[in-house]
């Protein structure tokens, strides 16, 4: 799995698209393939919308996305970076950065590749 | 030494650092001390806490609790503390700018409060073999606040630049990855691998 994180309209996913060396792919988002739904190489985008609808939904995004890399480790995630403002006063909102980052961890620990990108470029960090 | 991480919410920064004060504490053999700087208001502050002191147990560190005035958290530090850690920047300067003794508006000026910390700090790290400073990245989020948050916003900002240029080395966590923005002597991005180009993948 690849990570690819950064701000809001930095090009992730051009960055992601321009560099893969795959022929057949397909681009998810804000959602996760499910089983058997997909065929070609997973793109995830927007991987932060897709925690945030599963928080209000009341699942459990961290077991969801263990599960669902435990069945499709060969893939691209890609997330927005959220957790550098202002501690949100709503509890939601700050349950939603809290986790969506406690994830990212996770992901990154796992992830064969971090890269991080601004302006369009990425900069591998792992 | 001196060493200064900062992160977003959630970003690894906190376990970082305490890693970073245990391996320089370690070379030095002597008293390892967390300067807590976060005020418990409710059950969610409780929790944060406990989360914290989970993290930190067996490792080594004595607690000091200091809200405000944390050069004053020396004053029970023995001989040469091997190594302090102070988390969080965040949780301190808003303690120092809303502590109810500004005139006026209720809210100190961003000059007085961060020039305050910064001497404060200095104090800490005159007694301390090394220091480690956690602080936040509070300043990527587009939103814009009313007047006291950003002044508040301006304060941080401020802080963690001094505090940078103090440092010896400022890392950023990114993702629970440590990423080098300055090294001792050395201004700028670098060493973990930056990339100037697009990357193949396969």
């Amino acid at each position: 799995m690849r990570l690819v994180i950064g701000g809001y309209g930095q090009g992730k996913l051009e960055f992601v698209l321009g560099g893969l060396d795959v022929s057949e792919y397909g681009v998810w988002d804000g959602e996760l393939p499910g089983d058997g739904k997909w065929s070609g190489f997973p793109v995830v985008n927007h991987f932060h919308r897709w925690v945030r609808g599963r928080l209000m939904d009341g699942g459990c995004p961290e077991a969801e996305i263990r599960a669902f890399l435990d069945r499709c480790e060969d893939c691209v995630i890609i997330c927005d970076e959220i957790g550098s403002g202002i501690v949100p006063g709503d509890g939601f909102e700050r349950e939603y950065r809290e986790r969506t980052g406690r994830i990212l961890i996770e992901l990154a620990a796992r992830a064969e590749r971090v890269e991080r990108v601004i302006c369009g470029i990425g900069q591998r960090i792992k | 030494m001196m060493v200064l991480v900062i992160g977003g919410s959630g970003s690894g920064k906190s376990d970082f650092a305490e890693g970073e004060a245990c391996l320089l504490g370690g070379e030095h053999g002597g008293q390892k001390y967390y300067v807590a700087a976060m005020r418990v208001f409710d059950e969610e502050g409780r929790q944060k806490v406990g989360r914290h002191q989970r993290m930190r147990a067996g490792k080594g560190f004595v607690t000091v609790e200091q809200f405000t005035d944390v050069g004053r958290a020396a004053e029970g530090m023995g001989e040469e503390p091997a190594a302090v850690l102070l988390e969080c920047m965040s949780n301190l300067v808003a303690n120092e700018m809303f502590d109810g003794t500004a005139a006026g508006n209720g809210w100190k000026r961003a000059e007085e409060a961060a020039g305050k910390i910064v001497r404060d700090v200095e104090a800490l790290r005159g007694r301390a073999a090394h220091l480690v400073v956690v602080s936040s990245n509070v300043f990527e989020d587009g939103i814009v606040y009313e007047e006291s948050v950003t002044e508040y916003v301006r304060a941080l900002g401020q802080v963690n630049r001094v505090l940078a240029s103090m440092a010896d080395k400022v890392v950023e966590v990114v993702a629970g990855i440590p990423v080098t923005v300055k090294e001792s002597g050395e201004d700028g991005r670098g060493g973990m691998g930056c990339r100037k180009k697009r990357a193949a993948w396969k």
